[in-house]
């Protein structure tokens, strides 16, 4: 993240935002022209809020950072390294919107502190690609139409290559047990096993793992929060929901 | 009005095409509203009200504006900007005029607040904690009011009043009057039927629970607003905040580029839109609103619960003689769209009557969510009638085939009419005579059953803008005002201008989402876009073919520039897509448990653009209808007024392991209007699912299930 860039004027962002985006038909061309639209807010730390220096791996990049204790994993990516591509949709372990994998596991990052990662590895969305090869779960994703309005697919797709990484070759209904935890409001739940199935049935899935380079750092401090994935095969009527604000 | 061409000529057109922005949206780059970032950006928070119902006596505001970080906070007594599309009388929210004179304004910060999770306050600070941490320091004393949730109970006498009018939503004329829709004499209709049939069907609030949460960012320069913020329509989103601001529609710029679904409650501006402009003008810094799941699902919208009670007259042979309906909708206490109770139109009968009032009750806001008023009336009315058909010792199919609609109110031709050939192919496919059985012939613990349903919906012709602009690259880059809510708006566009201009679809560049950069577009509602802006486009391509074949193609610096507005029309006939459903379920008359083994859905949305995703459109929207048949709702504590199931977990939306595959069969008919002869399919999906799901219960256990969500519960109460 050496090279990333910090801030961006209004008027960078504003002709970002009109570009002309080339009508890619199928194919894996990924058009990296697109310019950042999304820079890292600031890294920040509020005066007074208590903090912690962590050092983590992002998508192969190590980070030596100041974190506010407060701030989640979500928070650090998508605000203070600028990885947007991770969403939220819940903030609270509900959707599976803002999966990554942590040390390989798929976790929701709305759900872990930003400090629990000191140590560890994460992998988000923009990781998933080589350059402008796509993974083939993406490229799956890409032909099966997997993502209607797109802002769980970044989810999906971690819970997916958490899945073939420990499964190469899962059935439809462990392909749907393993997301359960990942919610898709337009409902395309279909074409997200279809496509899963499909980029399992390509021979390059597995070859693809472990792209990090990286060696997992050993210290891990702070309380271990395992995926938080809820598997919902048993729904209870009148679930009280969090607290009133 | 020209003719479609033959489907065979078509190169790009109903050819199954990924999406022009798939690669975007999976490799984390498309940039939603809640991505953008601004230099020296604030970030807001609302705070809700803990009461249903209650008067505001005091707020005190300056703990919260001692925090350091804080900068601005706003409430009622220092904000006073009306909401106009968020409670227009009588659901207008199109008419400007009747905005002004509506007696029922919804503001930004009301008081008294008329239901849980209501705006009481907004605060910008320097970052999102701070705060989230000034919230709290507001102090908010409130004098409690009594409350009324349930839509029939609000009109009780005894009820308290949540507007000095009464519950009855005013309508356009500021009359507290139901809608109603008469033909024939239903009178004399019940006094000639052989059998008379009542009932009693009821559904819940189900919220469209679109995953990207309500987010807008703010920013002024000068007296010109910009606004990032997820809207299903950009021009009506700047319309309706220059009306709220009271500055002209130049001065205002909404930007759209992605957009994590809205299923119709990200059309026209929100509330957030005007707080964060306010914090925005107030501060001098741009602002970014965010809401939390929890206040999406309580201070957006969602579909409106209904009760339906319908009185059904037939003949002894079977045939519908009268027809009436008397609703009831709950708004919530704003009446943010139009609460009405579609299913009526499905029948052809001499003698109808159908009485719908809107009604206002303490629950969280209704409004639209795709397909607003159909949904939860074919299910009562589809339900209504198969019943029927049970008790005539009639096939469910038989009995909708000899009643179902023919032309639109028995009166005006459809434009074509394919409603029969969907049933009957669907049947087959389905294989209904192997699958349906005499309902309740299945007596073990696990018994199967099949059910079906059928649906027309509007597909009307309108008013949108297209500009196509031709370099001398060979470049055609098409300007259209879509935001592409998720059904593939901006792949469709392309492709339709691919198709006209007779060049490949990589030669397309599309712009998009940004109204000072693109035409009006009638935006993703309605199922209208492929329709109209469609339309649009392919106006657009004629006449810069016309340039073409005039000027020849442009060279060094030049351009060929052509646009389009058209309005068509359909000549005095009505335009509608059609469809029938086909379920099958498996009951589990120990647990109660409901699982769908085979859905089949036959669509004939005239021509299919893009074979790939309108699948996913109908496939997403029948499983939609299946988890507003057997899961969602908003539970509410009675007492309290507070609802208790507000978020993904509670009110139990569906995921990957209660969605069963859905096969979708599309009947390509042509009726020679709309763009290469489509019609709409957004919103078709879900409009008959929830009816094919209780019809297959009930063929299943043989007990009719009339209230939804149909739980576990309520099956095991009804086979005790």
């Amino acid at each position: 993240m050496g090279k990333r860039k910090r801030y961006i004027s209004r008027r960078q962002f504003l002709e970002g935002t009109g570009a002309v985006i080339a009508a890619a038909t199928a194919g894996p061309a990924l058009n990296l022209k697109l310019p950042a639209a999304n820079p890292p807010a600031t890294d920040d730390v509020a005066p007074g809020a208590p903090s912690t220096a962590i050092r983590l791996v992002v998508n192969g990049t190590e980070h030596r950072l100041e974190v506010e204790d407060r701030w989640t994993l979500a928070e650090l990516l998508r605000d203070h390294l600028g990885l947007t591509g991770t969403k939220i949709g819940c903030d609270r372990g509900e959707c599976g919107a803002c999966t990554v994998l942590l040390d390989g596991n798929p976790v929701y990052s709305c759900s872990n502190l930003a400090v629990w990662t000191d140590g560890r590895e994460v992998q988000t969305v923009e990781g998933l690609a080589h350059g402008e090869q796509l993974d083939p779960l993406q490229q799956a994703f890409v032909e099966h139409d997997g993502p209607q309005c797109g802002f769980c697919t970044s989810g999906q797709l971690m819970s997916a290559k958490g899945l073939l990484t420990h499964n190469p070759h899962p059935t439809a209904h462990e392909v749907q047990a393993a997301m359960a935890g990942n919610i898709c409001r337009c409902s395309n739940y279909n074409r997200y096993v279809e496509a899963v199935l499909a980029a399992a049935a390509t021979k390059d899935v597995t070859a693809s793992k472990g792209n990090l380079g990286h060696s997992t750092a050993s210290t891990k401090l702070g309380p271990e929060v395992s995926a938080t994935k809820r598997r919902r095969n048993s729904r209870v009527s009148d679930t009280v929901a969090g607290g009133a604000r | 009005m020209s003719r479609i061409p033959a489907l065979g000529s078509l190169k790009t057109i109903g050819h199954s095409t990924p999406r022009i922005d798939a690669i975007e949206r999976v490799t984390g780059k498309a940039t939603y509203s809640g991505d953008v970032h601004l230099t020296g950006m604030l970030y807001a928070r609302i705070l809700r009200s803990p009461h249903a119902h209650a008067q505001i006596r005091r707020i005190d505001i300056s703990k919260a504006l001692a925090l350091p970080g804080v900068k601005l906070v706003l409430t009622h007594e220092n904000c006073t900007v009306v909401w106009g599309a968020g409670s227009v009388s009588g659901g207008r929210q199109y008419v400007d005029e009747i905005k002004k004179i509506t007696r029922q304004k919804r503001y930004v910060f009301n008081n008294p607040v008329r239901f849980f999770g209501e705006p009481v306050a907004a605060v910008a600070a320097t970052n999102r904690h701070i705060a989230e941490e000034a919230l709290k320091l507001i102090t908010v004393e409130y004098d409690a009011l009594p409350l009324v949730l349930d839509q029939e109970e609000a009109l009780r006498p005894e009820s308290v009043k949540i507007w000095p009018d009464g519950n009855i939503s005013l309508d356009a004329k500021n009359e507290a009057k139901p809608e109603v829709y008469r033909r024939g004499d239903v009178e004399e209709g019940f006094r000639k039927a052989d059998h008379v049939f009542e009932d009693r069907y009821t559904t819940t609030y189900v919220h469209n629970a679109q995953m990207e949460p309500r987010v807008c960012v703010a920013s002024w320069e000068g007296d010109k607003l910009t606004l990032y913020t997820p809207t299903q329509g950009t021009s009506n989103c700047r319309h309706d905040m220059a009306r709220d601001l009271g500055i002209p529609d130049e001065k205002v710029r909404v930007v759209c580029q992605y957009m994590g679904g809205g299923f119709g409650n990200k059309n026209q501006n929100q509330d957030a839109d005007l707080i964060a402009a306010m914090l925005a003008k107030e501060t001098g810094s741009p602002v970014k609103l965010e809401l939390s799941r929890k206040e999406d699902f309580i201070g957006v919208h969602g579909r409106w619960p209904t009760t339906q009670y319908y009185k059904v007259g037939v003949s002894s042979d079977g045939v519908l003689q009268a027809l009436q309906l008397r609703g009831y909708s709950g708004m919530g206490p704003y009446r943010k769209n139009s609460g009405g109770i579609a299913g009526i139109e499905l029948y052809q009968c001499p003698n109808v009557e159908s009485t719908v009032y809107p009604v206002y009750t303490n629950r969280a806001v209704s409004g639209n969510y795709r397909a607003p008023e159909f949904p939860q009336g074919f299910f009562g009315i589809q339900s209504m009638m198969d019943d029927v058909a049970y008790k005539m010792k009639m096939d469910p199919i038989e009995f909708v085939l000899k009643n179902m609609t023919r032309r639109s109110n028995d009166e005006v031709p459809y434009s074509n009419y394919t409603l029969e050939e969907c049933i009957r192919s669907g049947a087959d496919a389905f294989e209904w005579k192997k699958r349906w059985h005499a309902p309740g012939a299945d007596s073990g613990a696990i018994r199967r059953g099949a059910g079906m349903s059928f649906m027309t919906i509007r597909s009307p012709l309108g008013q949108s803008s297209a500009v196509i602009r031709l370099d001398s690259n060979g470049r055609y880059t098409v300007f259209v005002g879509v935001t592409d809510i998720g059904a593939g708006a901006k792949t469709t566009m392309s492709m339709i201008a691919a198709e006209e201009l007779g060049v490949p679809l990589s030669d397309v560049d599309l712009v998009w989402g940004d109204t000072d950069r693109c035409p009006y577009s009638v935006g993703e509602s309605g199922s209208r876009t492929t329709d109209m802006t469609g339309y649009a486009v392919i106006e657009a391509a004629r006449d810069l073919k016309r340039q073409i074949a005039e000027k020849g193609l442009p060279k060094g610096e030049n351009a060929l520039i052509a646009s389009a507005s058209p309005n068509p029309k359909s000549e005095g006939k009505v335009r509608k897509a059609f469809g029938a459903h086909f379920a099958e379920v498996e009951v589990d008359a120990e647990l109660g448990r409901v699982r769908v083994l085979k859905y089949v859905a036959v669509h004939d949305s005239g021509r299919i653009m893009n074979p790939l995703t309108a699948t996913s459109q109908v496939k997403g929207g029948v499983t939609q209808g299946i988890g507003m048949a057997l899961h969602e709702d908003l539970v509410y504590d009675r007492s309290s007024g507070q609802p208790l199931t507000a978020g993904y977990y509670g009110a139990r939306i569906m995921t990957h392991l209660d969605a069963p595959e859905i096969e979708v069969i599309f009947i390509e008919s042509d009726d020679g209007y709309g763009p290469f002869g489509a019609k709409c399919i957004g919103e078709a999906g879900i409009v008959h699912a929830v009816a094919a799901i209780g019809n297959a219960i009930f063929n299943s256990i043989g007990r009719r299930m009339k209230d939804l969500p149909i739980t576990r519960d309520k099956i095991l109460g009804a086979l005790a």
